[in-house]
């Protein structure tokens, strides 16, 4: 196996994670646009994607197209549920950050609701279309285009409709939109199912690599925080790119250094990138009144 | 004759007496059931075994009670789901011990459970019998009731180095485990014996199971120059994926290694049913089908005689058939010693020399209580599985 193999599969494998935690960064930043809350369910709503998509079109037997719309539709009412379960009780004491304990604990009921009713082991997800092998199979890409096709669709959205306005209206200053007459609560609402959707479509494209896995749910939970860290919190577009460079160095690192080194050497990354830019390299800081 | 008011007090009192001494129990243990205490993983992760084992307990239970009982006492079984939780094992423990009285302990079957439960039974002298693997389970000193009825973690180390030096004729072996206490403890032991048997340990790598491509790590092992991978883990997901990536090297490397390697769930994971080849898993003599596809003469008059009453579908045939074993043994140690009393049944258990059970035979002494033979510890094609039985890897006589 030369050189340009070893390239290839670190590129390959590096893309298609790097483009999950970028989806799964996105679902953080959609929630937290609307509510000011980080909610640790992101990583639950990847998880459920693959699990979902594998219990509807493995064990259900359903075709794959009605199999990946109700994975989303069942991933946008997780979203919708941590809205008013874990996030609304909380909202009118956000600095006291209860929103860290009551998400943490709605994502780990997911998770072991998840590992009681499907599997504490890995199981199956099915091969959607069985294109490709090598560096070039669809467990590769599939992830890539998911990214693809969920940031072509929020920019169109923020940029060509009302609700997609909206939401940058209330993510700029809820206050105001609400003055305005902006429906806030319902946009609200809208964005943590719409982060269901990011989410779910994150665990469905990833699948074929993560398998239906509950444990996936914390893992994910973990590495798509980085890029949300890396890029600035509520900025997609740093989120993307961190996601990116998260999953190449990471790939990089398991083809170095290996094993749980490879690990060490992404936080050792993270930790000293943040001591240099604290607000994240695409985010800027905002000057707290005084 | 009249019976005065004294007379009457007095012998009140005699018959208390005589009662609160025992003097009746004899009479009343005849009689009673043999209770034995199962400790058993029945739901949560890592319940497969517990299940395999719970169906050949159940059937002997049954089998043993339909015919007359153990000189006519019947088999109580009293079960609890401890979820491989070690803090509930330790409850169920002390609940059997202190509130339902049992006579002997099956279980717990994982070794987590048994490292906090173990010295409770021994403080309390119950006989148990235990499948675990962990090698500091068994203690003739600090725990004389406690006799493993499997081979230990040690024995299957060998079983996989026999294979690898002797039979495949490989010198250079890559060894690698998951990240869990287990992976790294096993992989860590696996390690020292090869290097000890003079083998050159080309690659040795904890792996997280959950990362979800392999290739980095089975291409350094092929950089390495290893003949044959040796795999410490529990993890069937990091299983398939392992295999996936050598299928993708174009590899033909033979990995050999942790039961889990042919675990049925192993199967739905690859990609194609040719990455499954050239993977032999720890398995037994009593468990092998051998060339001409037979199972040994005892297992396979077993299974006739048992003859649908147990389903082996989705279990491994060696669960099945220690649980049987576990409840004769016990049986047996009653009907010997005469009594449920532990210091019989431990007696009785310390003098069996190759007590042919379905399982193996075992043997246990006062100094030994590792009862199950290394030489029925074999190797067995992963992807051979036929009614939790596997076909003996190649080069078994």
């Amino acid at each position: 196996m030369g050189h340009s193999t070893t390239l290839a599969s670190i590129l390959a494998a590096g893309f298609a994670m790097g483009a999950i935690y970028a989806l799964i960064g996105i679902t953080y930043n959609t929630m937290y646009v609307t509510s000011r809350v980080m909610s640790f369910t992101a990583g639950q709503l990847g998880m459920l994607g693959g699990v979902l998509g594998a219990l509807f079109i493995l064990r259900m037997g359903m075709p794959l197209v009605v199999g990946f719309v109700l994975t989303l539709l069942g991933c946008a009412v997780i979203g919708i549920i941590t809205e008013i379960v874990a996030v609304r009780p909380v909202l009118k004491s956000l600095d006291q950050h209860l929103y860290v304990l009551s998400t943490l604990a709605l994502a780990l009921m997911i998770q072991q609701v998840t590992a009681i009713e499907w599997s504490t082991e890995p199981q199956a997800f099915p091969k959607l279309f069985g294109i490709g092998s090598g560096a070039l199979d669809e467990k590769f890409w599939l992830p890539v285009l998911a990214c693809a096709v969920a940031i072509g669709g929020l920019e169109w959205m923020q940029r060509s409709t009302l609700v997609g306005r909206a939401f940058l209206a209330v993510a700029e200053d809820n206050f105001a939109a609400r003055a305005l007459g902006l429906p806030e609560r319902n946009l609200r609402i809208a964005s943590y199912a719409l982060a269901g959707v990011i989410g779910g479509l994150a665990g469905f494209a990833g699948g074929e690599l993560m398998l239906a896995f509950f444990a996936n749910g914390g893992f994910l939970s973990f590495y798509g925080f980085v890029p949300v860290a890396l890029g600035g919190l509520g900025n997609n577009r740093g989120a993307i790119v961190g996601g990116f460079a998260l999953g190449i160095f990471q790939q990089a690192a398991n083809f170095l250094v290996g094993g749980i080194f490879a690990s060490v050497a992404v936080f050792v990354v993270f930790i000293v990138v943040l001591l240099a830019a604290p607000q994240g390299l695409f985010g800027t800081s905002t000057a707290r009144r005084v | 004759m009249t019976i005065s008011r004294r007379k009457f007090t007095l012998g009140t009192a005699s018959v208390l007496g005589l009662a609160a001494q025992g003097s009746f129990k004899p009479a009343m243990a005849q009689s009673e059931s043999i209770k034995i205490g199962w400790l058993a993983a029945l739901t949560g992760p890592s319940s497969a075994p517990a299940v395999g084992f719970n169906r050949g307990v159940v059937y002997a239970v049954e089998a043993t009670n339909a015919a007359g009982g153990v000189k006519s006492r019947k088999i109580e079984l009293i079960t609890r789901d401890t979820q491989g939780d070690p803090t509930k094992a330790v409850n169920a423990t002390q609940e059997m011990i202190s509130s339902a009285k049992v006579h002997a302990i099956w279980g717990p079957t994982n070794s987590g459970e048994a490292l906090a439960t173990t010295p409770i039974m021994a403080r309390a002298k119950i006989p148990n019998l235990h499948p675990c693997v962990v090698n500091s389970l068994i203690d003739t000193t600090k725990y004389p009731n406690a006799f493993r009825m499997a081979p230990s973690n040690a024995q299957w180390d060998n079983a996989v180095r026999n294979y690898c030096l002797k039979i495949l004729k490989v010198n250079k072996v890559a060894v690698i485990g998951d990240t869990t206490g287990y992976g790294t403890t096993a992989t860590g032991d696996s390690v020292a014996a090869f290097k000890k048997d003079g083998a050159d340990v080309v690659y040795t790598a904890q792996i997280d199971a959950t990362q979800p491509d392999m290739t980095p790590d089975m291409l350094r092992m092929k950089n390495a120059g290893a003949d044959a991978i040796v795999a410490w883990s529990t993890s069937t997901g990091m299983a398939a994926r392992l295999f996936n990536a050598r299928a993708s090297l174009g590899w033909d490397v033979p990995f050999v290694g942790h039961p889990s390697l042919g675990s049925g769930e192993v199967a739905t994971l690859i990609e194609k049913p040719a990455n499954w080849e050239k993977v032999y898993t720890i398995n037994y003599r009593s468990c092998s089908f051998d060339a001409q596809g037979k199972l040994p003469t005892r297992t396979q008059e077993f299974l006739d005689k048992a003859n649908g009453k147990i389903d082996l579908k989705g279990t491994l045939l060696w669960w099945v058939l220690s649980g049987v074993d576990v409840i004769n043994l016990f049986s047996n140690a009653v009907a010997e010693s005469g009594s449920t009393a532990s210091d019989g049944i431990i007696k009785y258990l310390n003098s069996l020399t190759r007590y042919p059970g379905l399982f193996g035979d075992y043997t246990w002494s006062p100094t030994e209580h590792n009862g199950y033979p290394t030489d029925e510890v074999v190797m067995g094609a992963a992807n051979s599985s036929k009614n939790g039985a596997l076909k003996l890897a190649p080069g078994y006589a």
